[in-house]
């Protein structure tokens, strides 16, 4: 064998490199590229619960395009995503832009706004479930007390994405807003000084100094905040288990219910790598989109 | 220093946001310490009008909570000492280590960032099962684990420490793991402090995952804990509050201790 | 705490009847193997249910020293997808809890225990009959009739006097017919306050087959008589829809109280945001513990004729279990007399044994209540249970709980709904 002190430097920094990387590529290979690739094995076979299955090449596939209720969970996850995503971080956007201004207790504020995101999915359904009962909630009772009608939370297709959509912004806004007011203790108070200096009004200074400032954030948030709208699983699955009928169900939860219920896996799967490439086709664009790639460089 | 332009509007602004976020957690707590029957009328009573300590009473004479927390302690625990070190470990040799294929093998590893569980849990349950480790520990945490989210920010973040501190030490004649040991991770206590805080909050809170991968009720997580006390209370909502509240209790106290530190160890971290 | 405690009830029974055991040795044949080891036995169950388990349990084990039970408990709303998962991942338990409308899905799949090898040929003439056909699959016993249960109605004293209504029917024969229990339901709406309705149907969960107890009322089938292809586009089917439908039209329920919804039935009637709710007796202990208000039991309605659901569950072994002796040991103790009357009388549920239907069961919790049950229990018929343990009812399941959230809250018509529950029961039975 080699002394290792004359190999070539490359192959010691070589070697040392993938030292230090073996655990992770043994947890990431065993854990996630495994099962990933094996993922498209099980979608060319039909299970129906109990044994091993029947290839049947690329019928789960073709079962997709025909299933009516799958083309109504891919809305339903895209309609969340739109919703949720933008909206979300418009609010923390601007509830970081507030918490960097001068305030009094703006570490309570502070603090409040970012609670939420600490409070698990499963609890944060459950007191979605406790405020938007449909009959008892303290929802409803509010809105009859300013003498409006009580809305159909859980009858409802409309009202049951409401609340799902509602009780997700809750719990998403702090990570929007933390991130943003990290980008924005960053940007040189001067700026703003000349800027008004200059005779720059508020919005022209959102536009021109806040909006580019805070660029990578929104590149990022963009990314965490649509995957994980794509993915969004506990809040639906505790707080309407996807009903009324299908009208808040999601990818993931009808992927979760024919894999785990119907234990049609082969079908969920299939489900499920509609999902990564989808996931993977946003990234795309929204990578070629972006002139921002400081995340890898 | 002046307090700005709109400074009562902004005022008046956080504080009705502030009311709007924190309701929930209030109505939470108004509910856990309130008797069930108050919960049933019809009108509207904003503050609590008795207060007892009977919901928890109930839940903690008929689930085995402190073993499920136990077990949430247990899983998020080894969770997080595991993929921290394992990706501090990546997050250095992608830094500062210059190897063959780094760019290719670090871009591969990203993109499982695009890719969580939810994805593959199919194969992945059946993974556990070959492996004959479904329905253990080690079935929650070994996928939990393997997650390339720390290794990201690491590498963000050893990327900061000035590279001369590096190179003065590898000219002195010490090898790439001493200089990780002895210079990069000294240094990445704050590094360390929010990947810490980060993967303990997100394993505490898991469902999807332990949902799939436990059988046994002596080894749930509180989160699991939490949908079979729902299945079995049901409109009792006092008790479902009482352990709402016991579970998010710990987290919420890490966090109110550590907040500084979180927010900060963000912006420092390379998100900018 | 209770682990420990279930440890030292078996301990102590160890002791006393080992002693009684070694006295009476002479009389155990030598080549009867020793009911030793341990069973993983997985369930789920109402608070009073898991009392009557761990007690049954502990009866056991301290009748066969040496063998230990191990009860493991999910949730209601995970038990299939956690023994299905057990099953595929070959670590299955000994035992588990299935309801019968389920059971043909496991047996059919060859997932469970023919008990005929194991069981005394005698032990199946102790069930009804209609509970015993309940369990078997291809002649062959796969699981013993644990319980059996109904749906009746329970109502809200109070709401009904304040509606006026003052009796309700005491006797099966004079069950309210449907027109009656619209009345009923419709004088109730009259007086009740806002945000309040006249009842609610146990449906949601794993119940959309408690659905077809109308279609049974109606003198209807949803399968042929030789259980091959679906029977449910009928004049009875049409009746039924159209007579379950009208509830959510005419908001005689809450519009929560629809098939797929979150809220169960009890609870809006715990909760008094209804006057009366369809219920199994596995609830009265429930209700005794939650409802602060007078509450009563009535039976369900009748059309053509009564009819109620076969609820209840069976208890069944894992094909794969290695220790199928001590298995059908503790299923045949889990049916004796003295434990099924205790397990049934302490968890409100009722009797499978003969011999303890015509004694009468006893609830603990408002044993007046009883009769009502155990007379709802004697509209079920033979002819409707056959239906309900065909092998694909876990399918039809499904098929009737989309199906009927579609014509409940989508709007959708009875002649689409029958057609969809034709086409999706068809192609239930080819899988």
């Amino acid at each position: 064998m080699l002394n290792p002190s004359r190999r070539p430097r490359w192959v010691r920094s070589t070697l040392a490199g993938y030292a230090f990387l073996a655990p992770s590529l043994v947890l990431l290979g065993l854990f996630v590229f495994l099962p990933l690739g094996w993922a498209f094995v099980i979608s060319l076979k039909q299970t129906n619960g109990f044994g091993d299955g029947a290839f049947v090449g690329l019928a789960n596939y073709g079962r997709l395009l025909t299933d009516p209720v799958f083309w109504r969970v891919t809305l339903n996850t895209a309609l969340f995503t739109i919703i949720v995503v933008p909206v979300s971080m418009a609010l923390g956007l601007g509830l970081a832009m507030l918490m960097n201004s001068v305030l009094p207790v703006r570490a309570l504020f502070r603090t409040i706004i970012v609670l939420p995101m600490v409070i698990s999915g499963v609890a944060t359904a459950l007191i979605g479930v406790l405020i938007y009962d449909q009959n008892n909630g303290i929802a409803n009772k509010l809105l009859r007390v300013i003498g409006l009608e009580g809305i159909p939370w859980q009858s409802s297709g409309p009202g049951a994405f409401a609340s799902v959509v509602l009780v997700t912004l809750w719990w998403r806004i702090g990570f929007n807003m933390i991130i943003y007011l990290a980008a924005l203790q960053g940007v040189s108070p001067e700026l703003y000084e000349s800027a008004r200096i200059e005779g720059a009004n508020g919005r022209q200074q959102l536009r021109y100094i806040t909006w580019p400032m805070v660029g990578p954030s929104t590149f990022f948030l963009l990314i965490m905040n649509v995957i994980h709208s794509f993915q969004v699983f506990d809040v639906i699955f505790v707080l309407t288990q996807g009903g009324p009928g299908n009208s808040t169900s999601v990818l993931v939860t009808y992927a979760y219910t024919n894999g785990f219920l119907i234990r049609d896996q082969g079908y969920a799967t299939a489900i499920g790598i509609f999902l990564l490439v989808i996931t993977l086709v946003f990234t795309a664009i929204q990578w070629r989109v972006s002139r921002t790639r400081d995340l890898v460089e | 220093m002046s307090r700005g332009r709109y400074y009562g509007l902004r005022v008046a602004v956080a504080v009705a946001c502030s009311l709007i976020l924190a309701f929930p957690l209030y109505w939470m707590i108004v509910v856990a310490f309130s008797p069930r029957q108050e919960l049933l009328t019809t009108d509207l009573r904003l503050w609590p009008q008795h207060f007892t300590l009977a919901n928890f009473d109930r839940i903690l004479a008929s689930f085995p909570i402190p073993t499920w927390f136990g077990n949430s302690v247990a899983i998020a625990v080894v969770v997080t000492a595991l993929t921290v070190s394992v990706n501090l470990l990546a997050g250095y040799a992608f830094a500062h280590l210059r190897f063959r294929g780094s760019s290719v093998v670090f871009l591969v590893l990203l993109s499982t960032l695009m890719l969580p569980l939810q994805v593959i849990m199919v194969s992945e349950f059946q993974l556990i099962t070959a492996l004959g480790i479904y329905g253990t520990y080690w079935a929650v945490i070994l996928p939990t684990a393997a997650s390339a989210f720390g290794m990201f920010l690491a590498r963000q973040f050893i990327l900061g420490i000035p590279r001369e501190i590096i190179e003065a030490a590898r000219v002195d004649g010490a090898g790439s793991l001493r200089v990780f040991l002895q210079i990069v991770l000294p240094l990445c206590k704050p590094l360390i402090a929010v990947l810490t805080l980060l993967t303990l909050l997100s394993t505490w809170n898991d469902f999807a995952w332990p949902l799939i991968a436990l059988k046994q009720n002596e080894l749930f997580t509180l989160p699991i804990g939490l949908l079979y006390l729902q299945g079995q209370f049901g409109s009792d909502y006092g008790a479902t509050m009482a352990f709402a509240l016991l579970s998010v209790l710990p987290m919420v106290m890490l966090f109110v201790a550590f907040q500084r530190y979180f927010v900060q160890g963000f912006a420092r971290s390379g998100i900018r | 705490m209770q682990i420990s405690r279930r440890q030292v009830l078996g301990a102590v029974g160890a002791f006393s009847l080992g002693a009684v055991l070694t006295s009476c040795a002479g009389f155990v044949r030598p080549a009867s193997t020793p009911a030793t080891g341990e069973l993983t036995f997985t369930t789920w169950g109402s608070d009073s249910e898991l009392v009557g388990f761990r007690k049954a349990i502990a009866g056991f084990e301290s009748a066969n020293p040496g063998a230990k039970i191990t009860l493991n408990v999910v949730p209601y709303q995970q038990i299939y997808p956690t023994v299905d998962a057990q099953l595929q991942s070959n670590t299955a338990p000994d035992i588990f809890r299935v309801d019968y409308r389920n059971f043909g899905r496991y047996a059919g799949s060859k997932q469970l225990l023919n008990l005929e090898p194991l069981l005394d040929a005698s032990v199946g003439a102790s069930f009804t009959d209609a509970l015993w056909r309940a369990v078997q699959f291809d002649g062959k016993p796969y699981g013993v009739p644990h319980h059996t249960d109904t749906t009746a109605i329970l109502y809200n004293k109070a709401a009904f006097a304040a509606a006026g209504i003052t009796s309700v029917p005491t006797t099966l024969e004079t069950a309210w017919t449907w027109d009656e229990f619209e009345k009923v339901a419709l004088t109730l709406q009259r007086k009740l306050p806002v945000g309040k309705y006249p009842f609610a149907y146990n449906w949601q969960g794993q119940g959309a087959a408690r659905w077809l107890n109308w279609l049974f009322q109606a003198d209807g089938r949803f399968l042929d008589k030789k259980l091959r292809s679906p029977a449910i586009d009928s004049e009875a089917g049409r009746a039924a829809i159209d007579f379950t439908k009208s509830f959510f039209t005419r908001k005689l329920v809450p519009a929560n109280n629809s098939v797929k919804s979150s809220t169960y039935a009890s609870d809006l009637f715990f909760s008094e945001t209804v006057a009366m709710t369809f219920a199994g007796a596995f609830l009265i202990p429930d209700a005794a513990k939650l409802a602060n208000f007078e509450w009563g039991a009535t039976f369900s309605p009748r059309d053509k004729r009564g009819g109620g659901d076969l609820g209840g569950n069976a208890l069944v072994a894992t094909a794969g279990t290695t220790k199928k002796t001590l298995a059908a040991k503790f299923l045949a103790y889990m049916v004796g007399q003295k434990t099924m009357r205790d397990f049934c009388a302490t968890s409100s549920l009722l009797p499978t044994r003969k011999d303890l239907v015509a004694k009468g069961i006893e609830f603990t919790v408002r044993p007046e209540l009883s009769k009502i049950f155990v007379g709802q229990a004697s509209t079920v018929r033979a002819a409707d249970t056959a239906q309900v343990a065909s092998p694909a009812m876990g399918a039809i399941t499904t098929v009737l709980s989309d199906q009927l959230e579609q014509a409940f809250i989508g709007g959708q018509s009875t002649k689409d709904t029958l057609a969809g529950m034709t086409a999706g029961i068809t192609q239930a039975l080819s899988r």
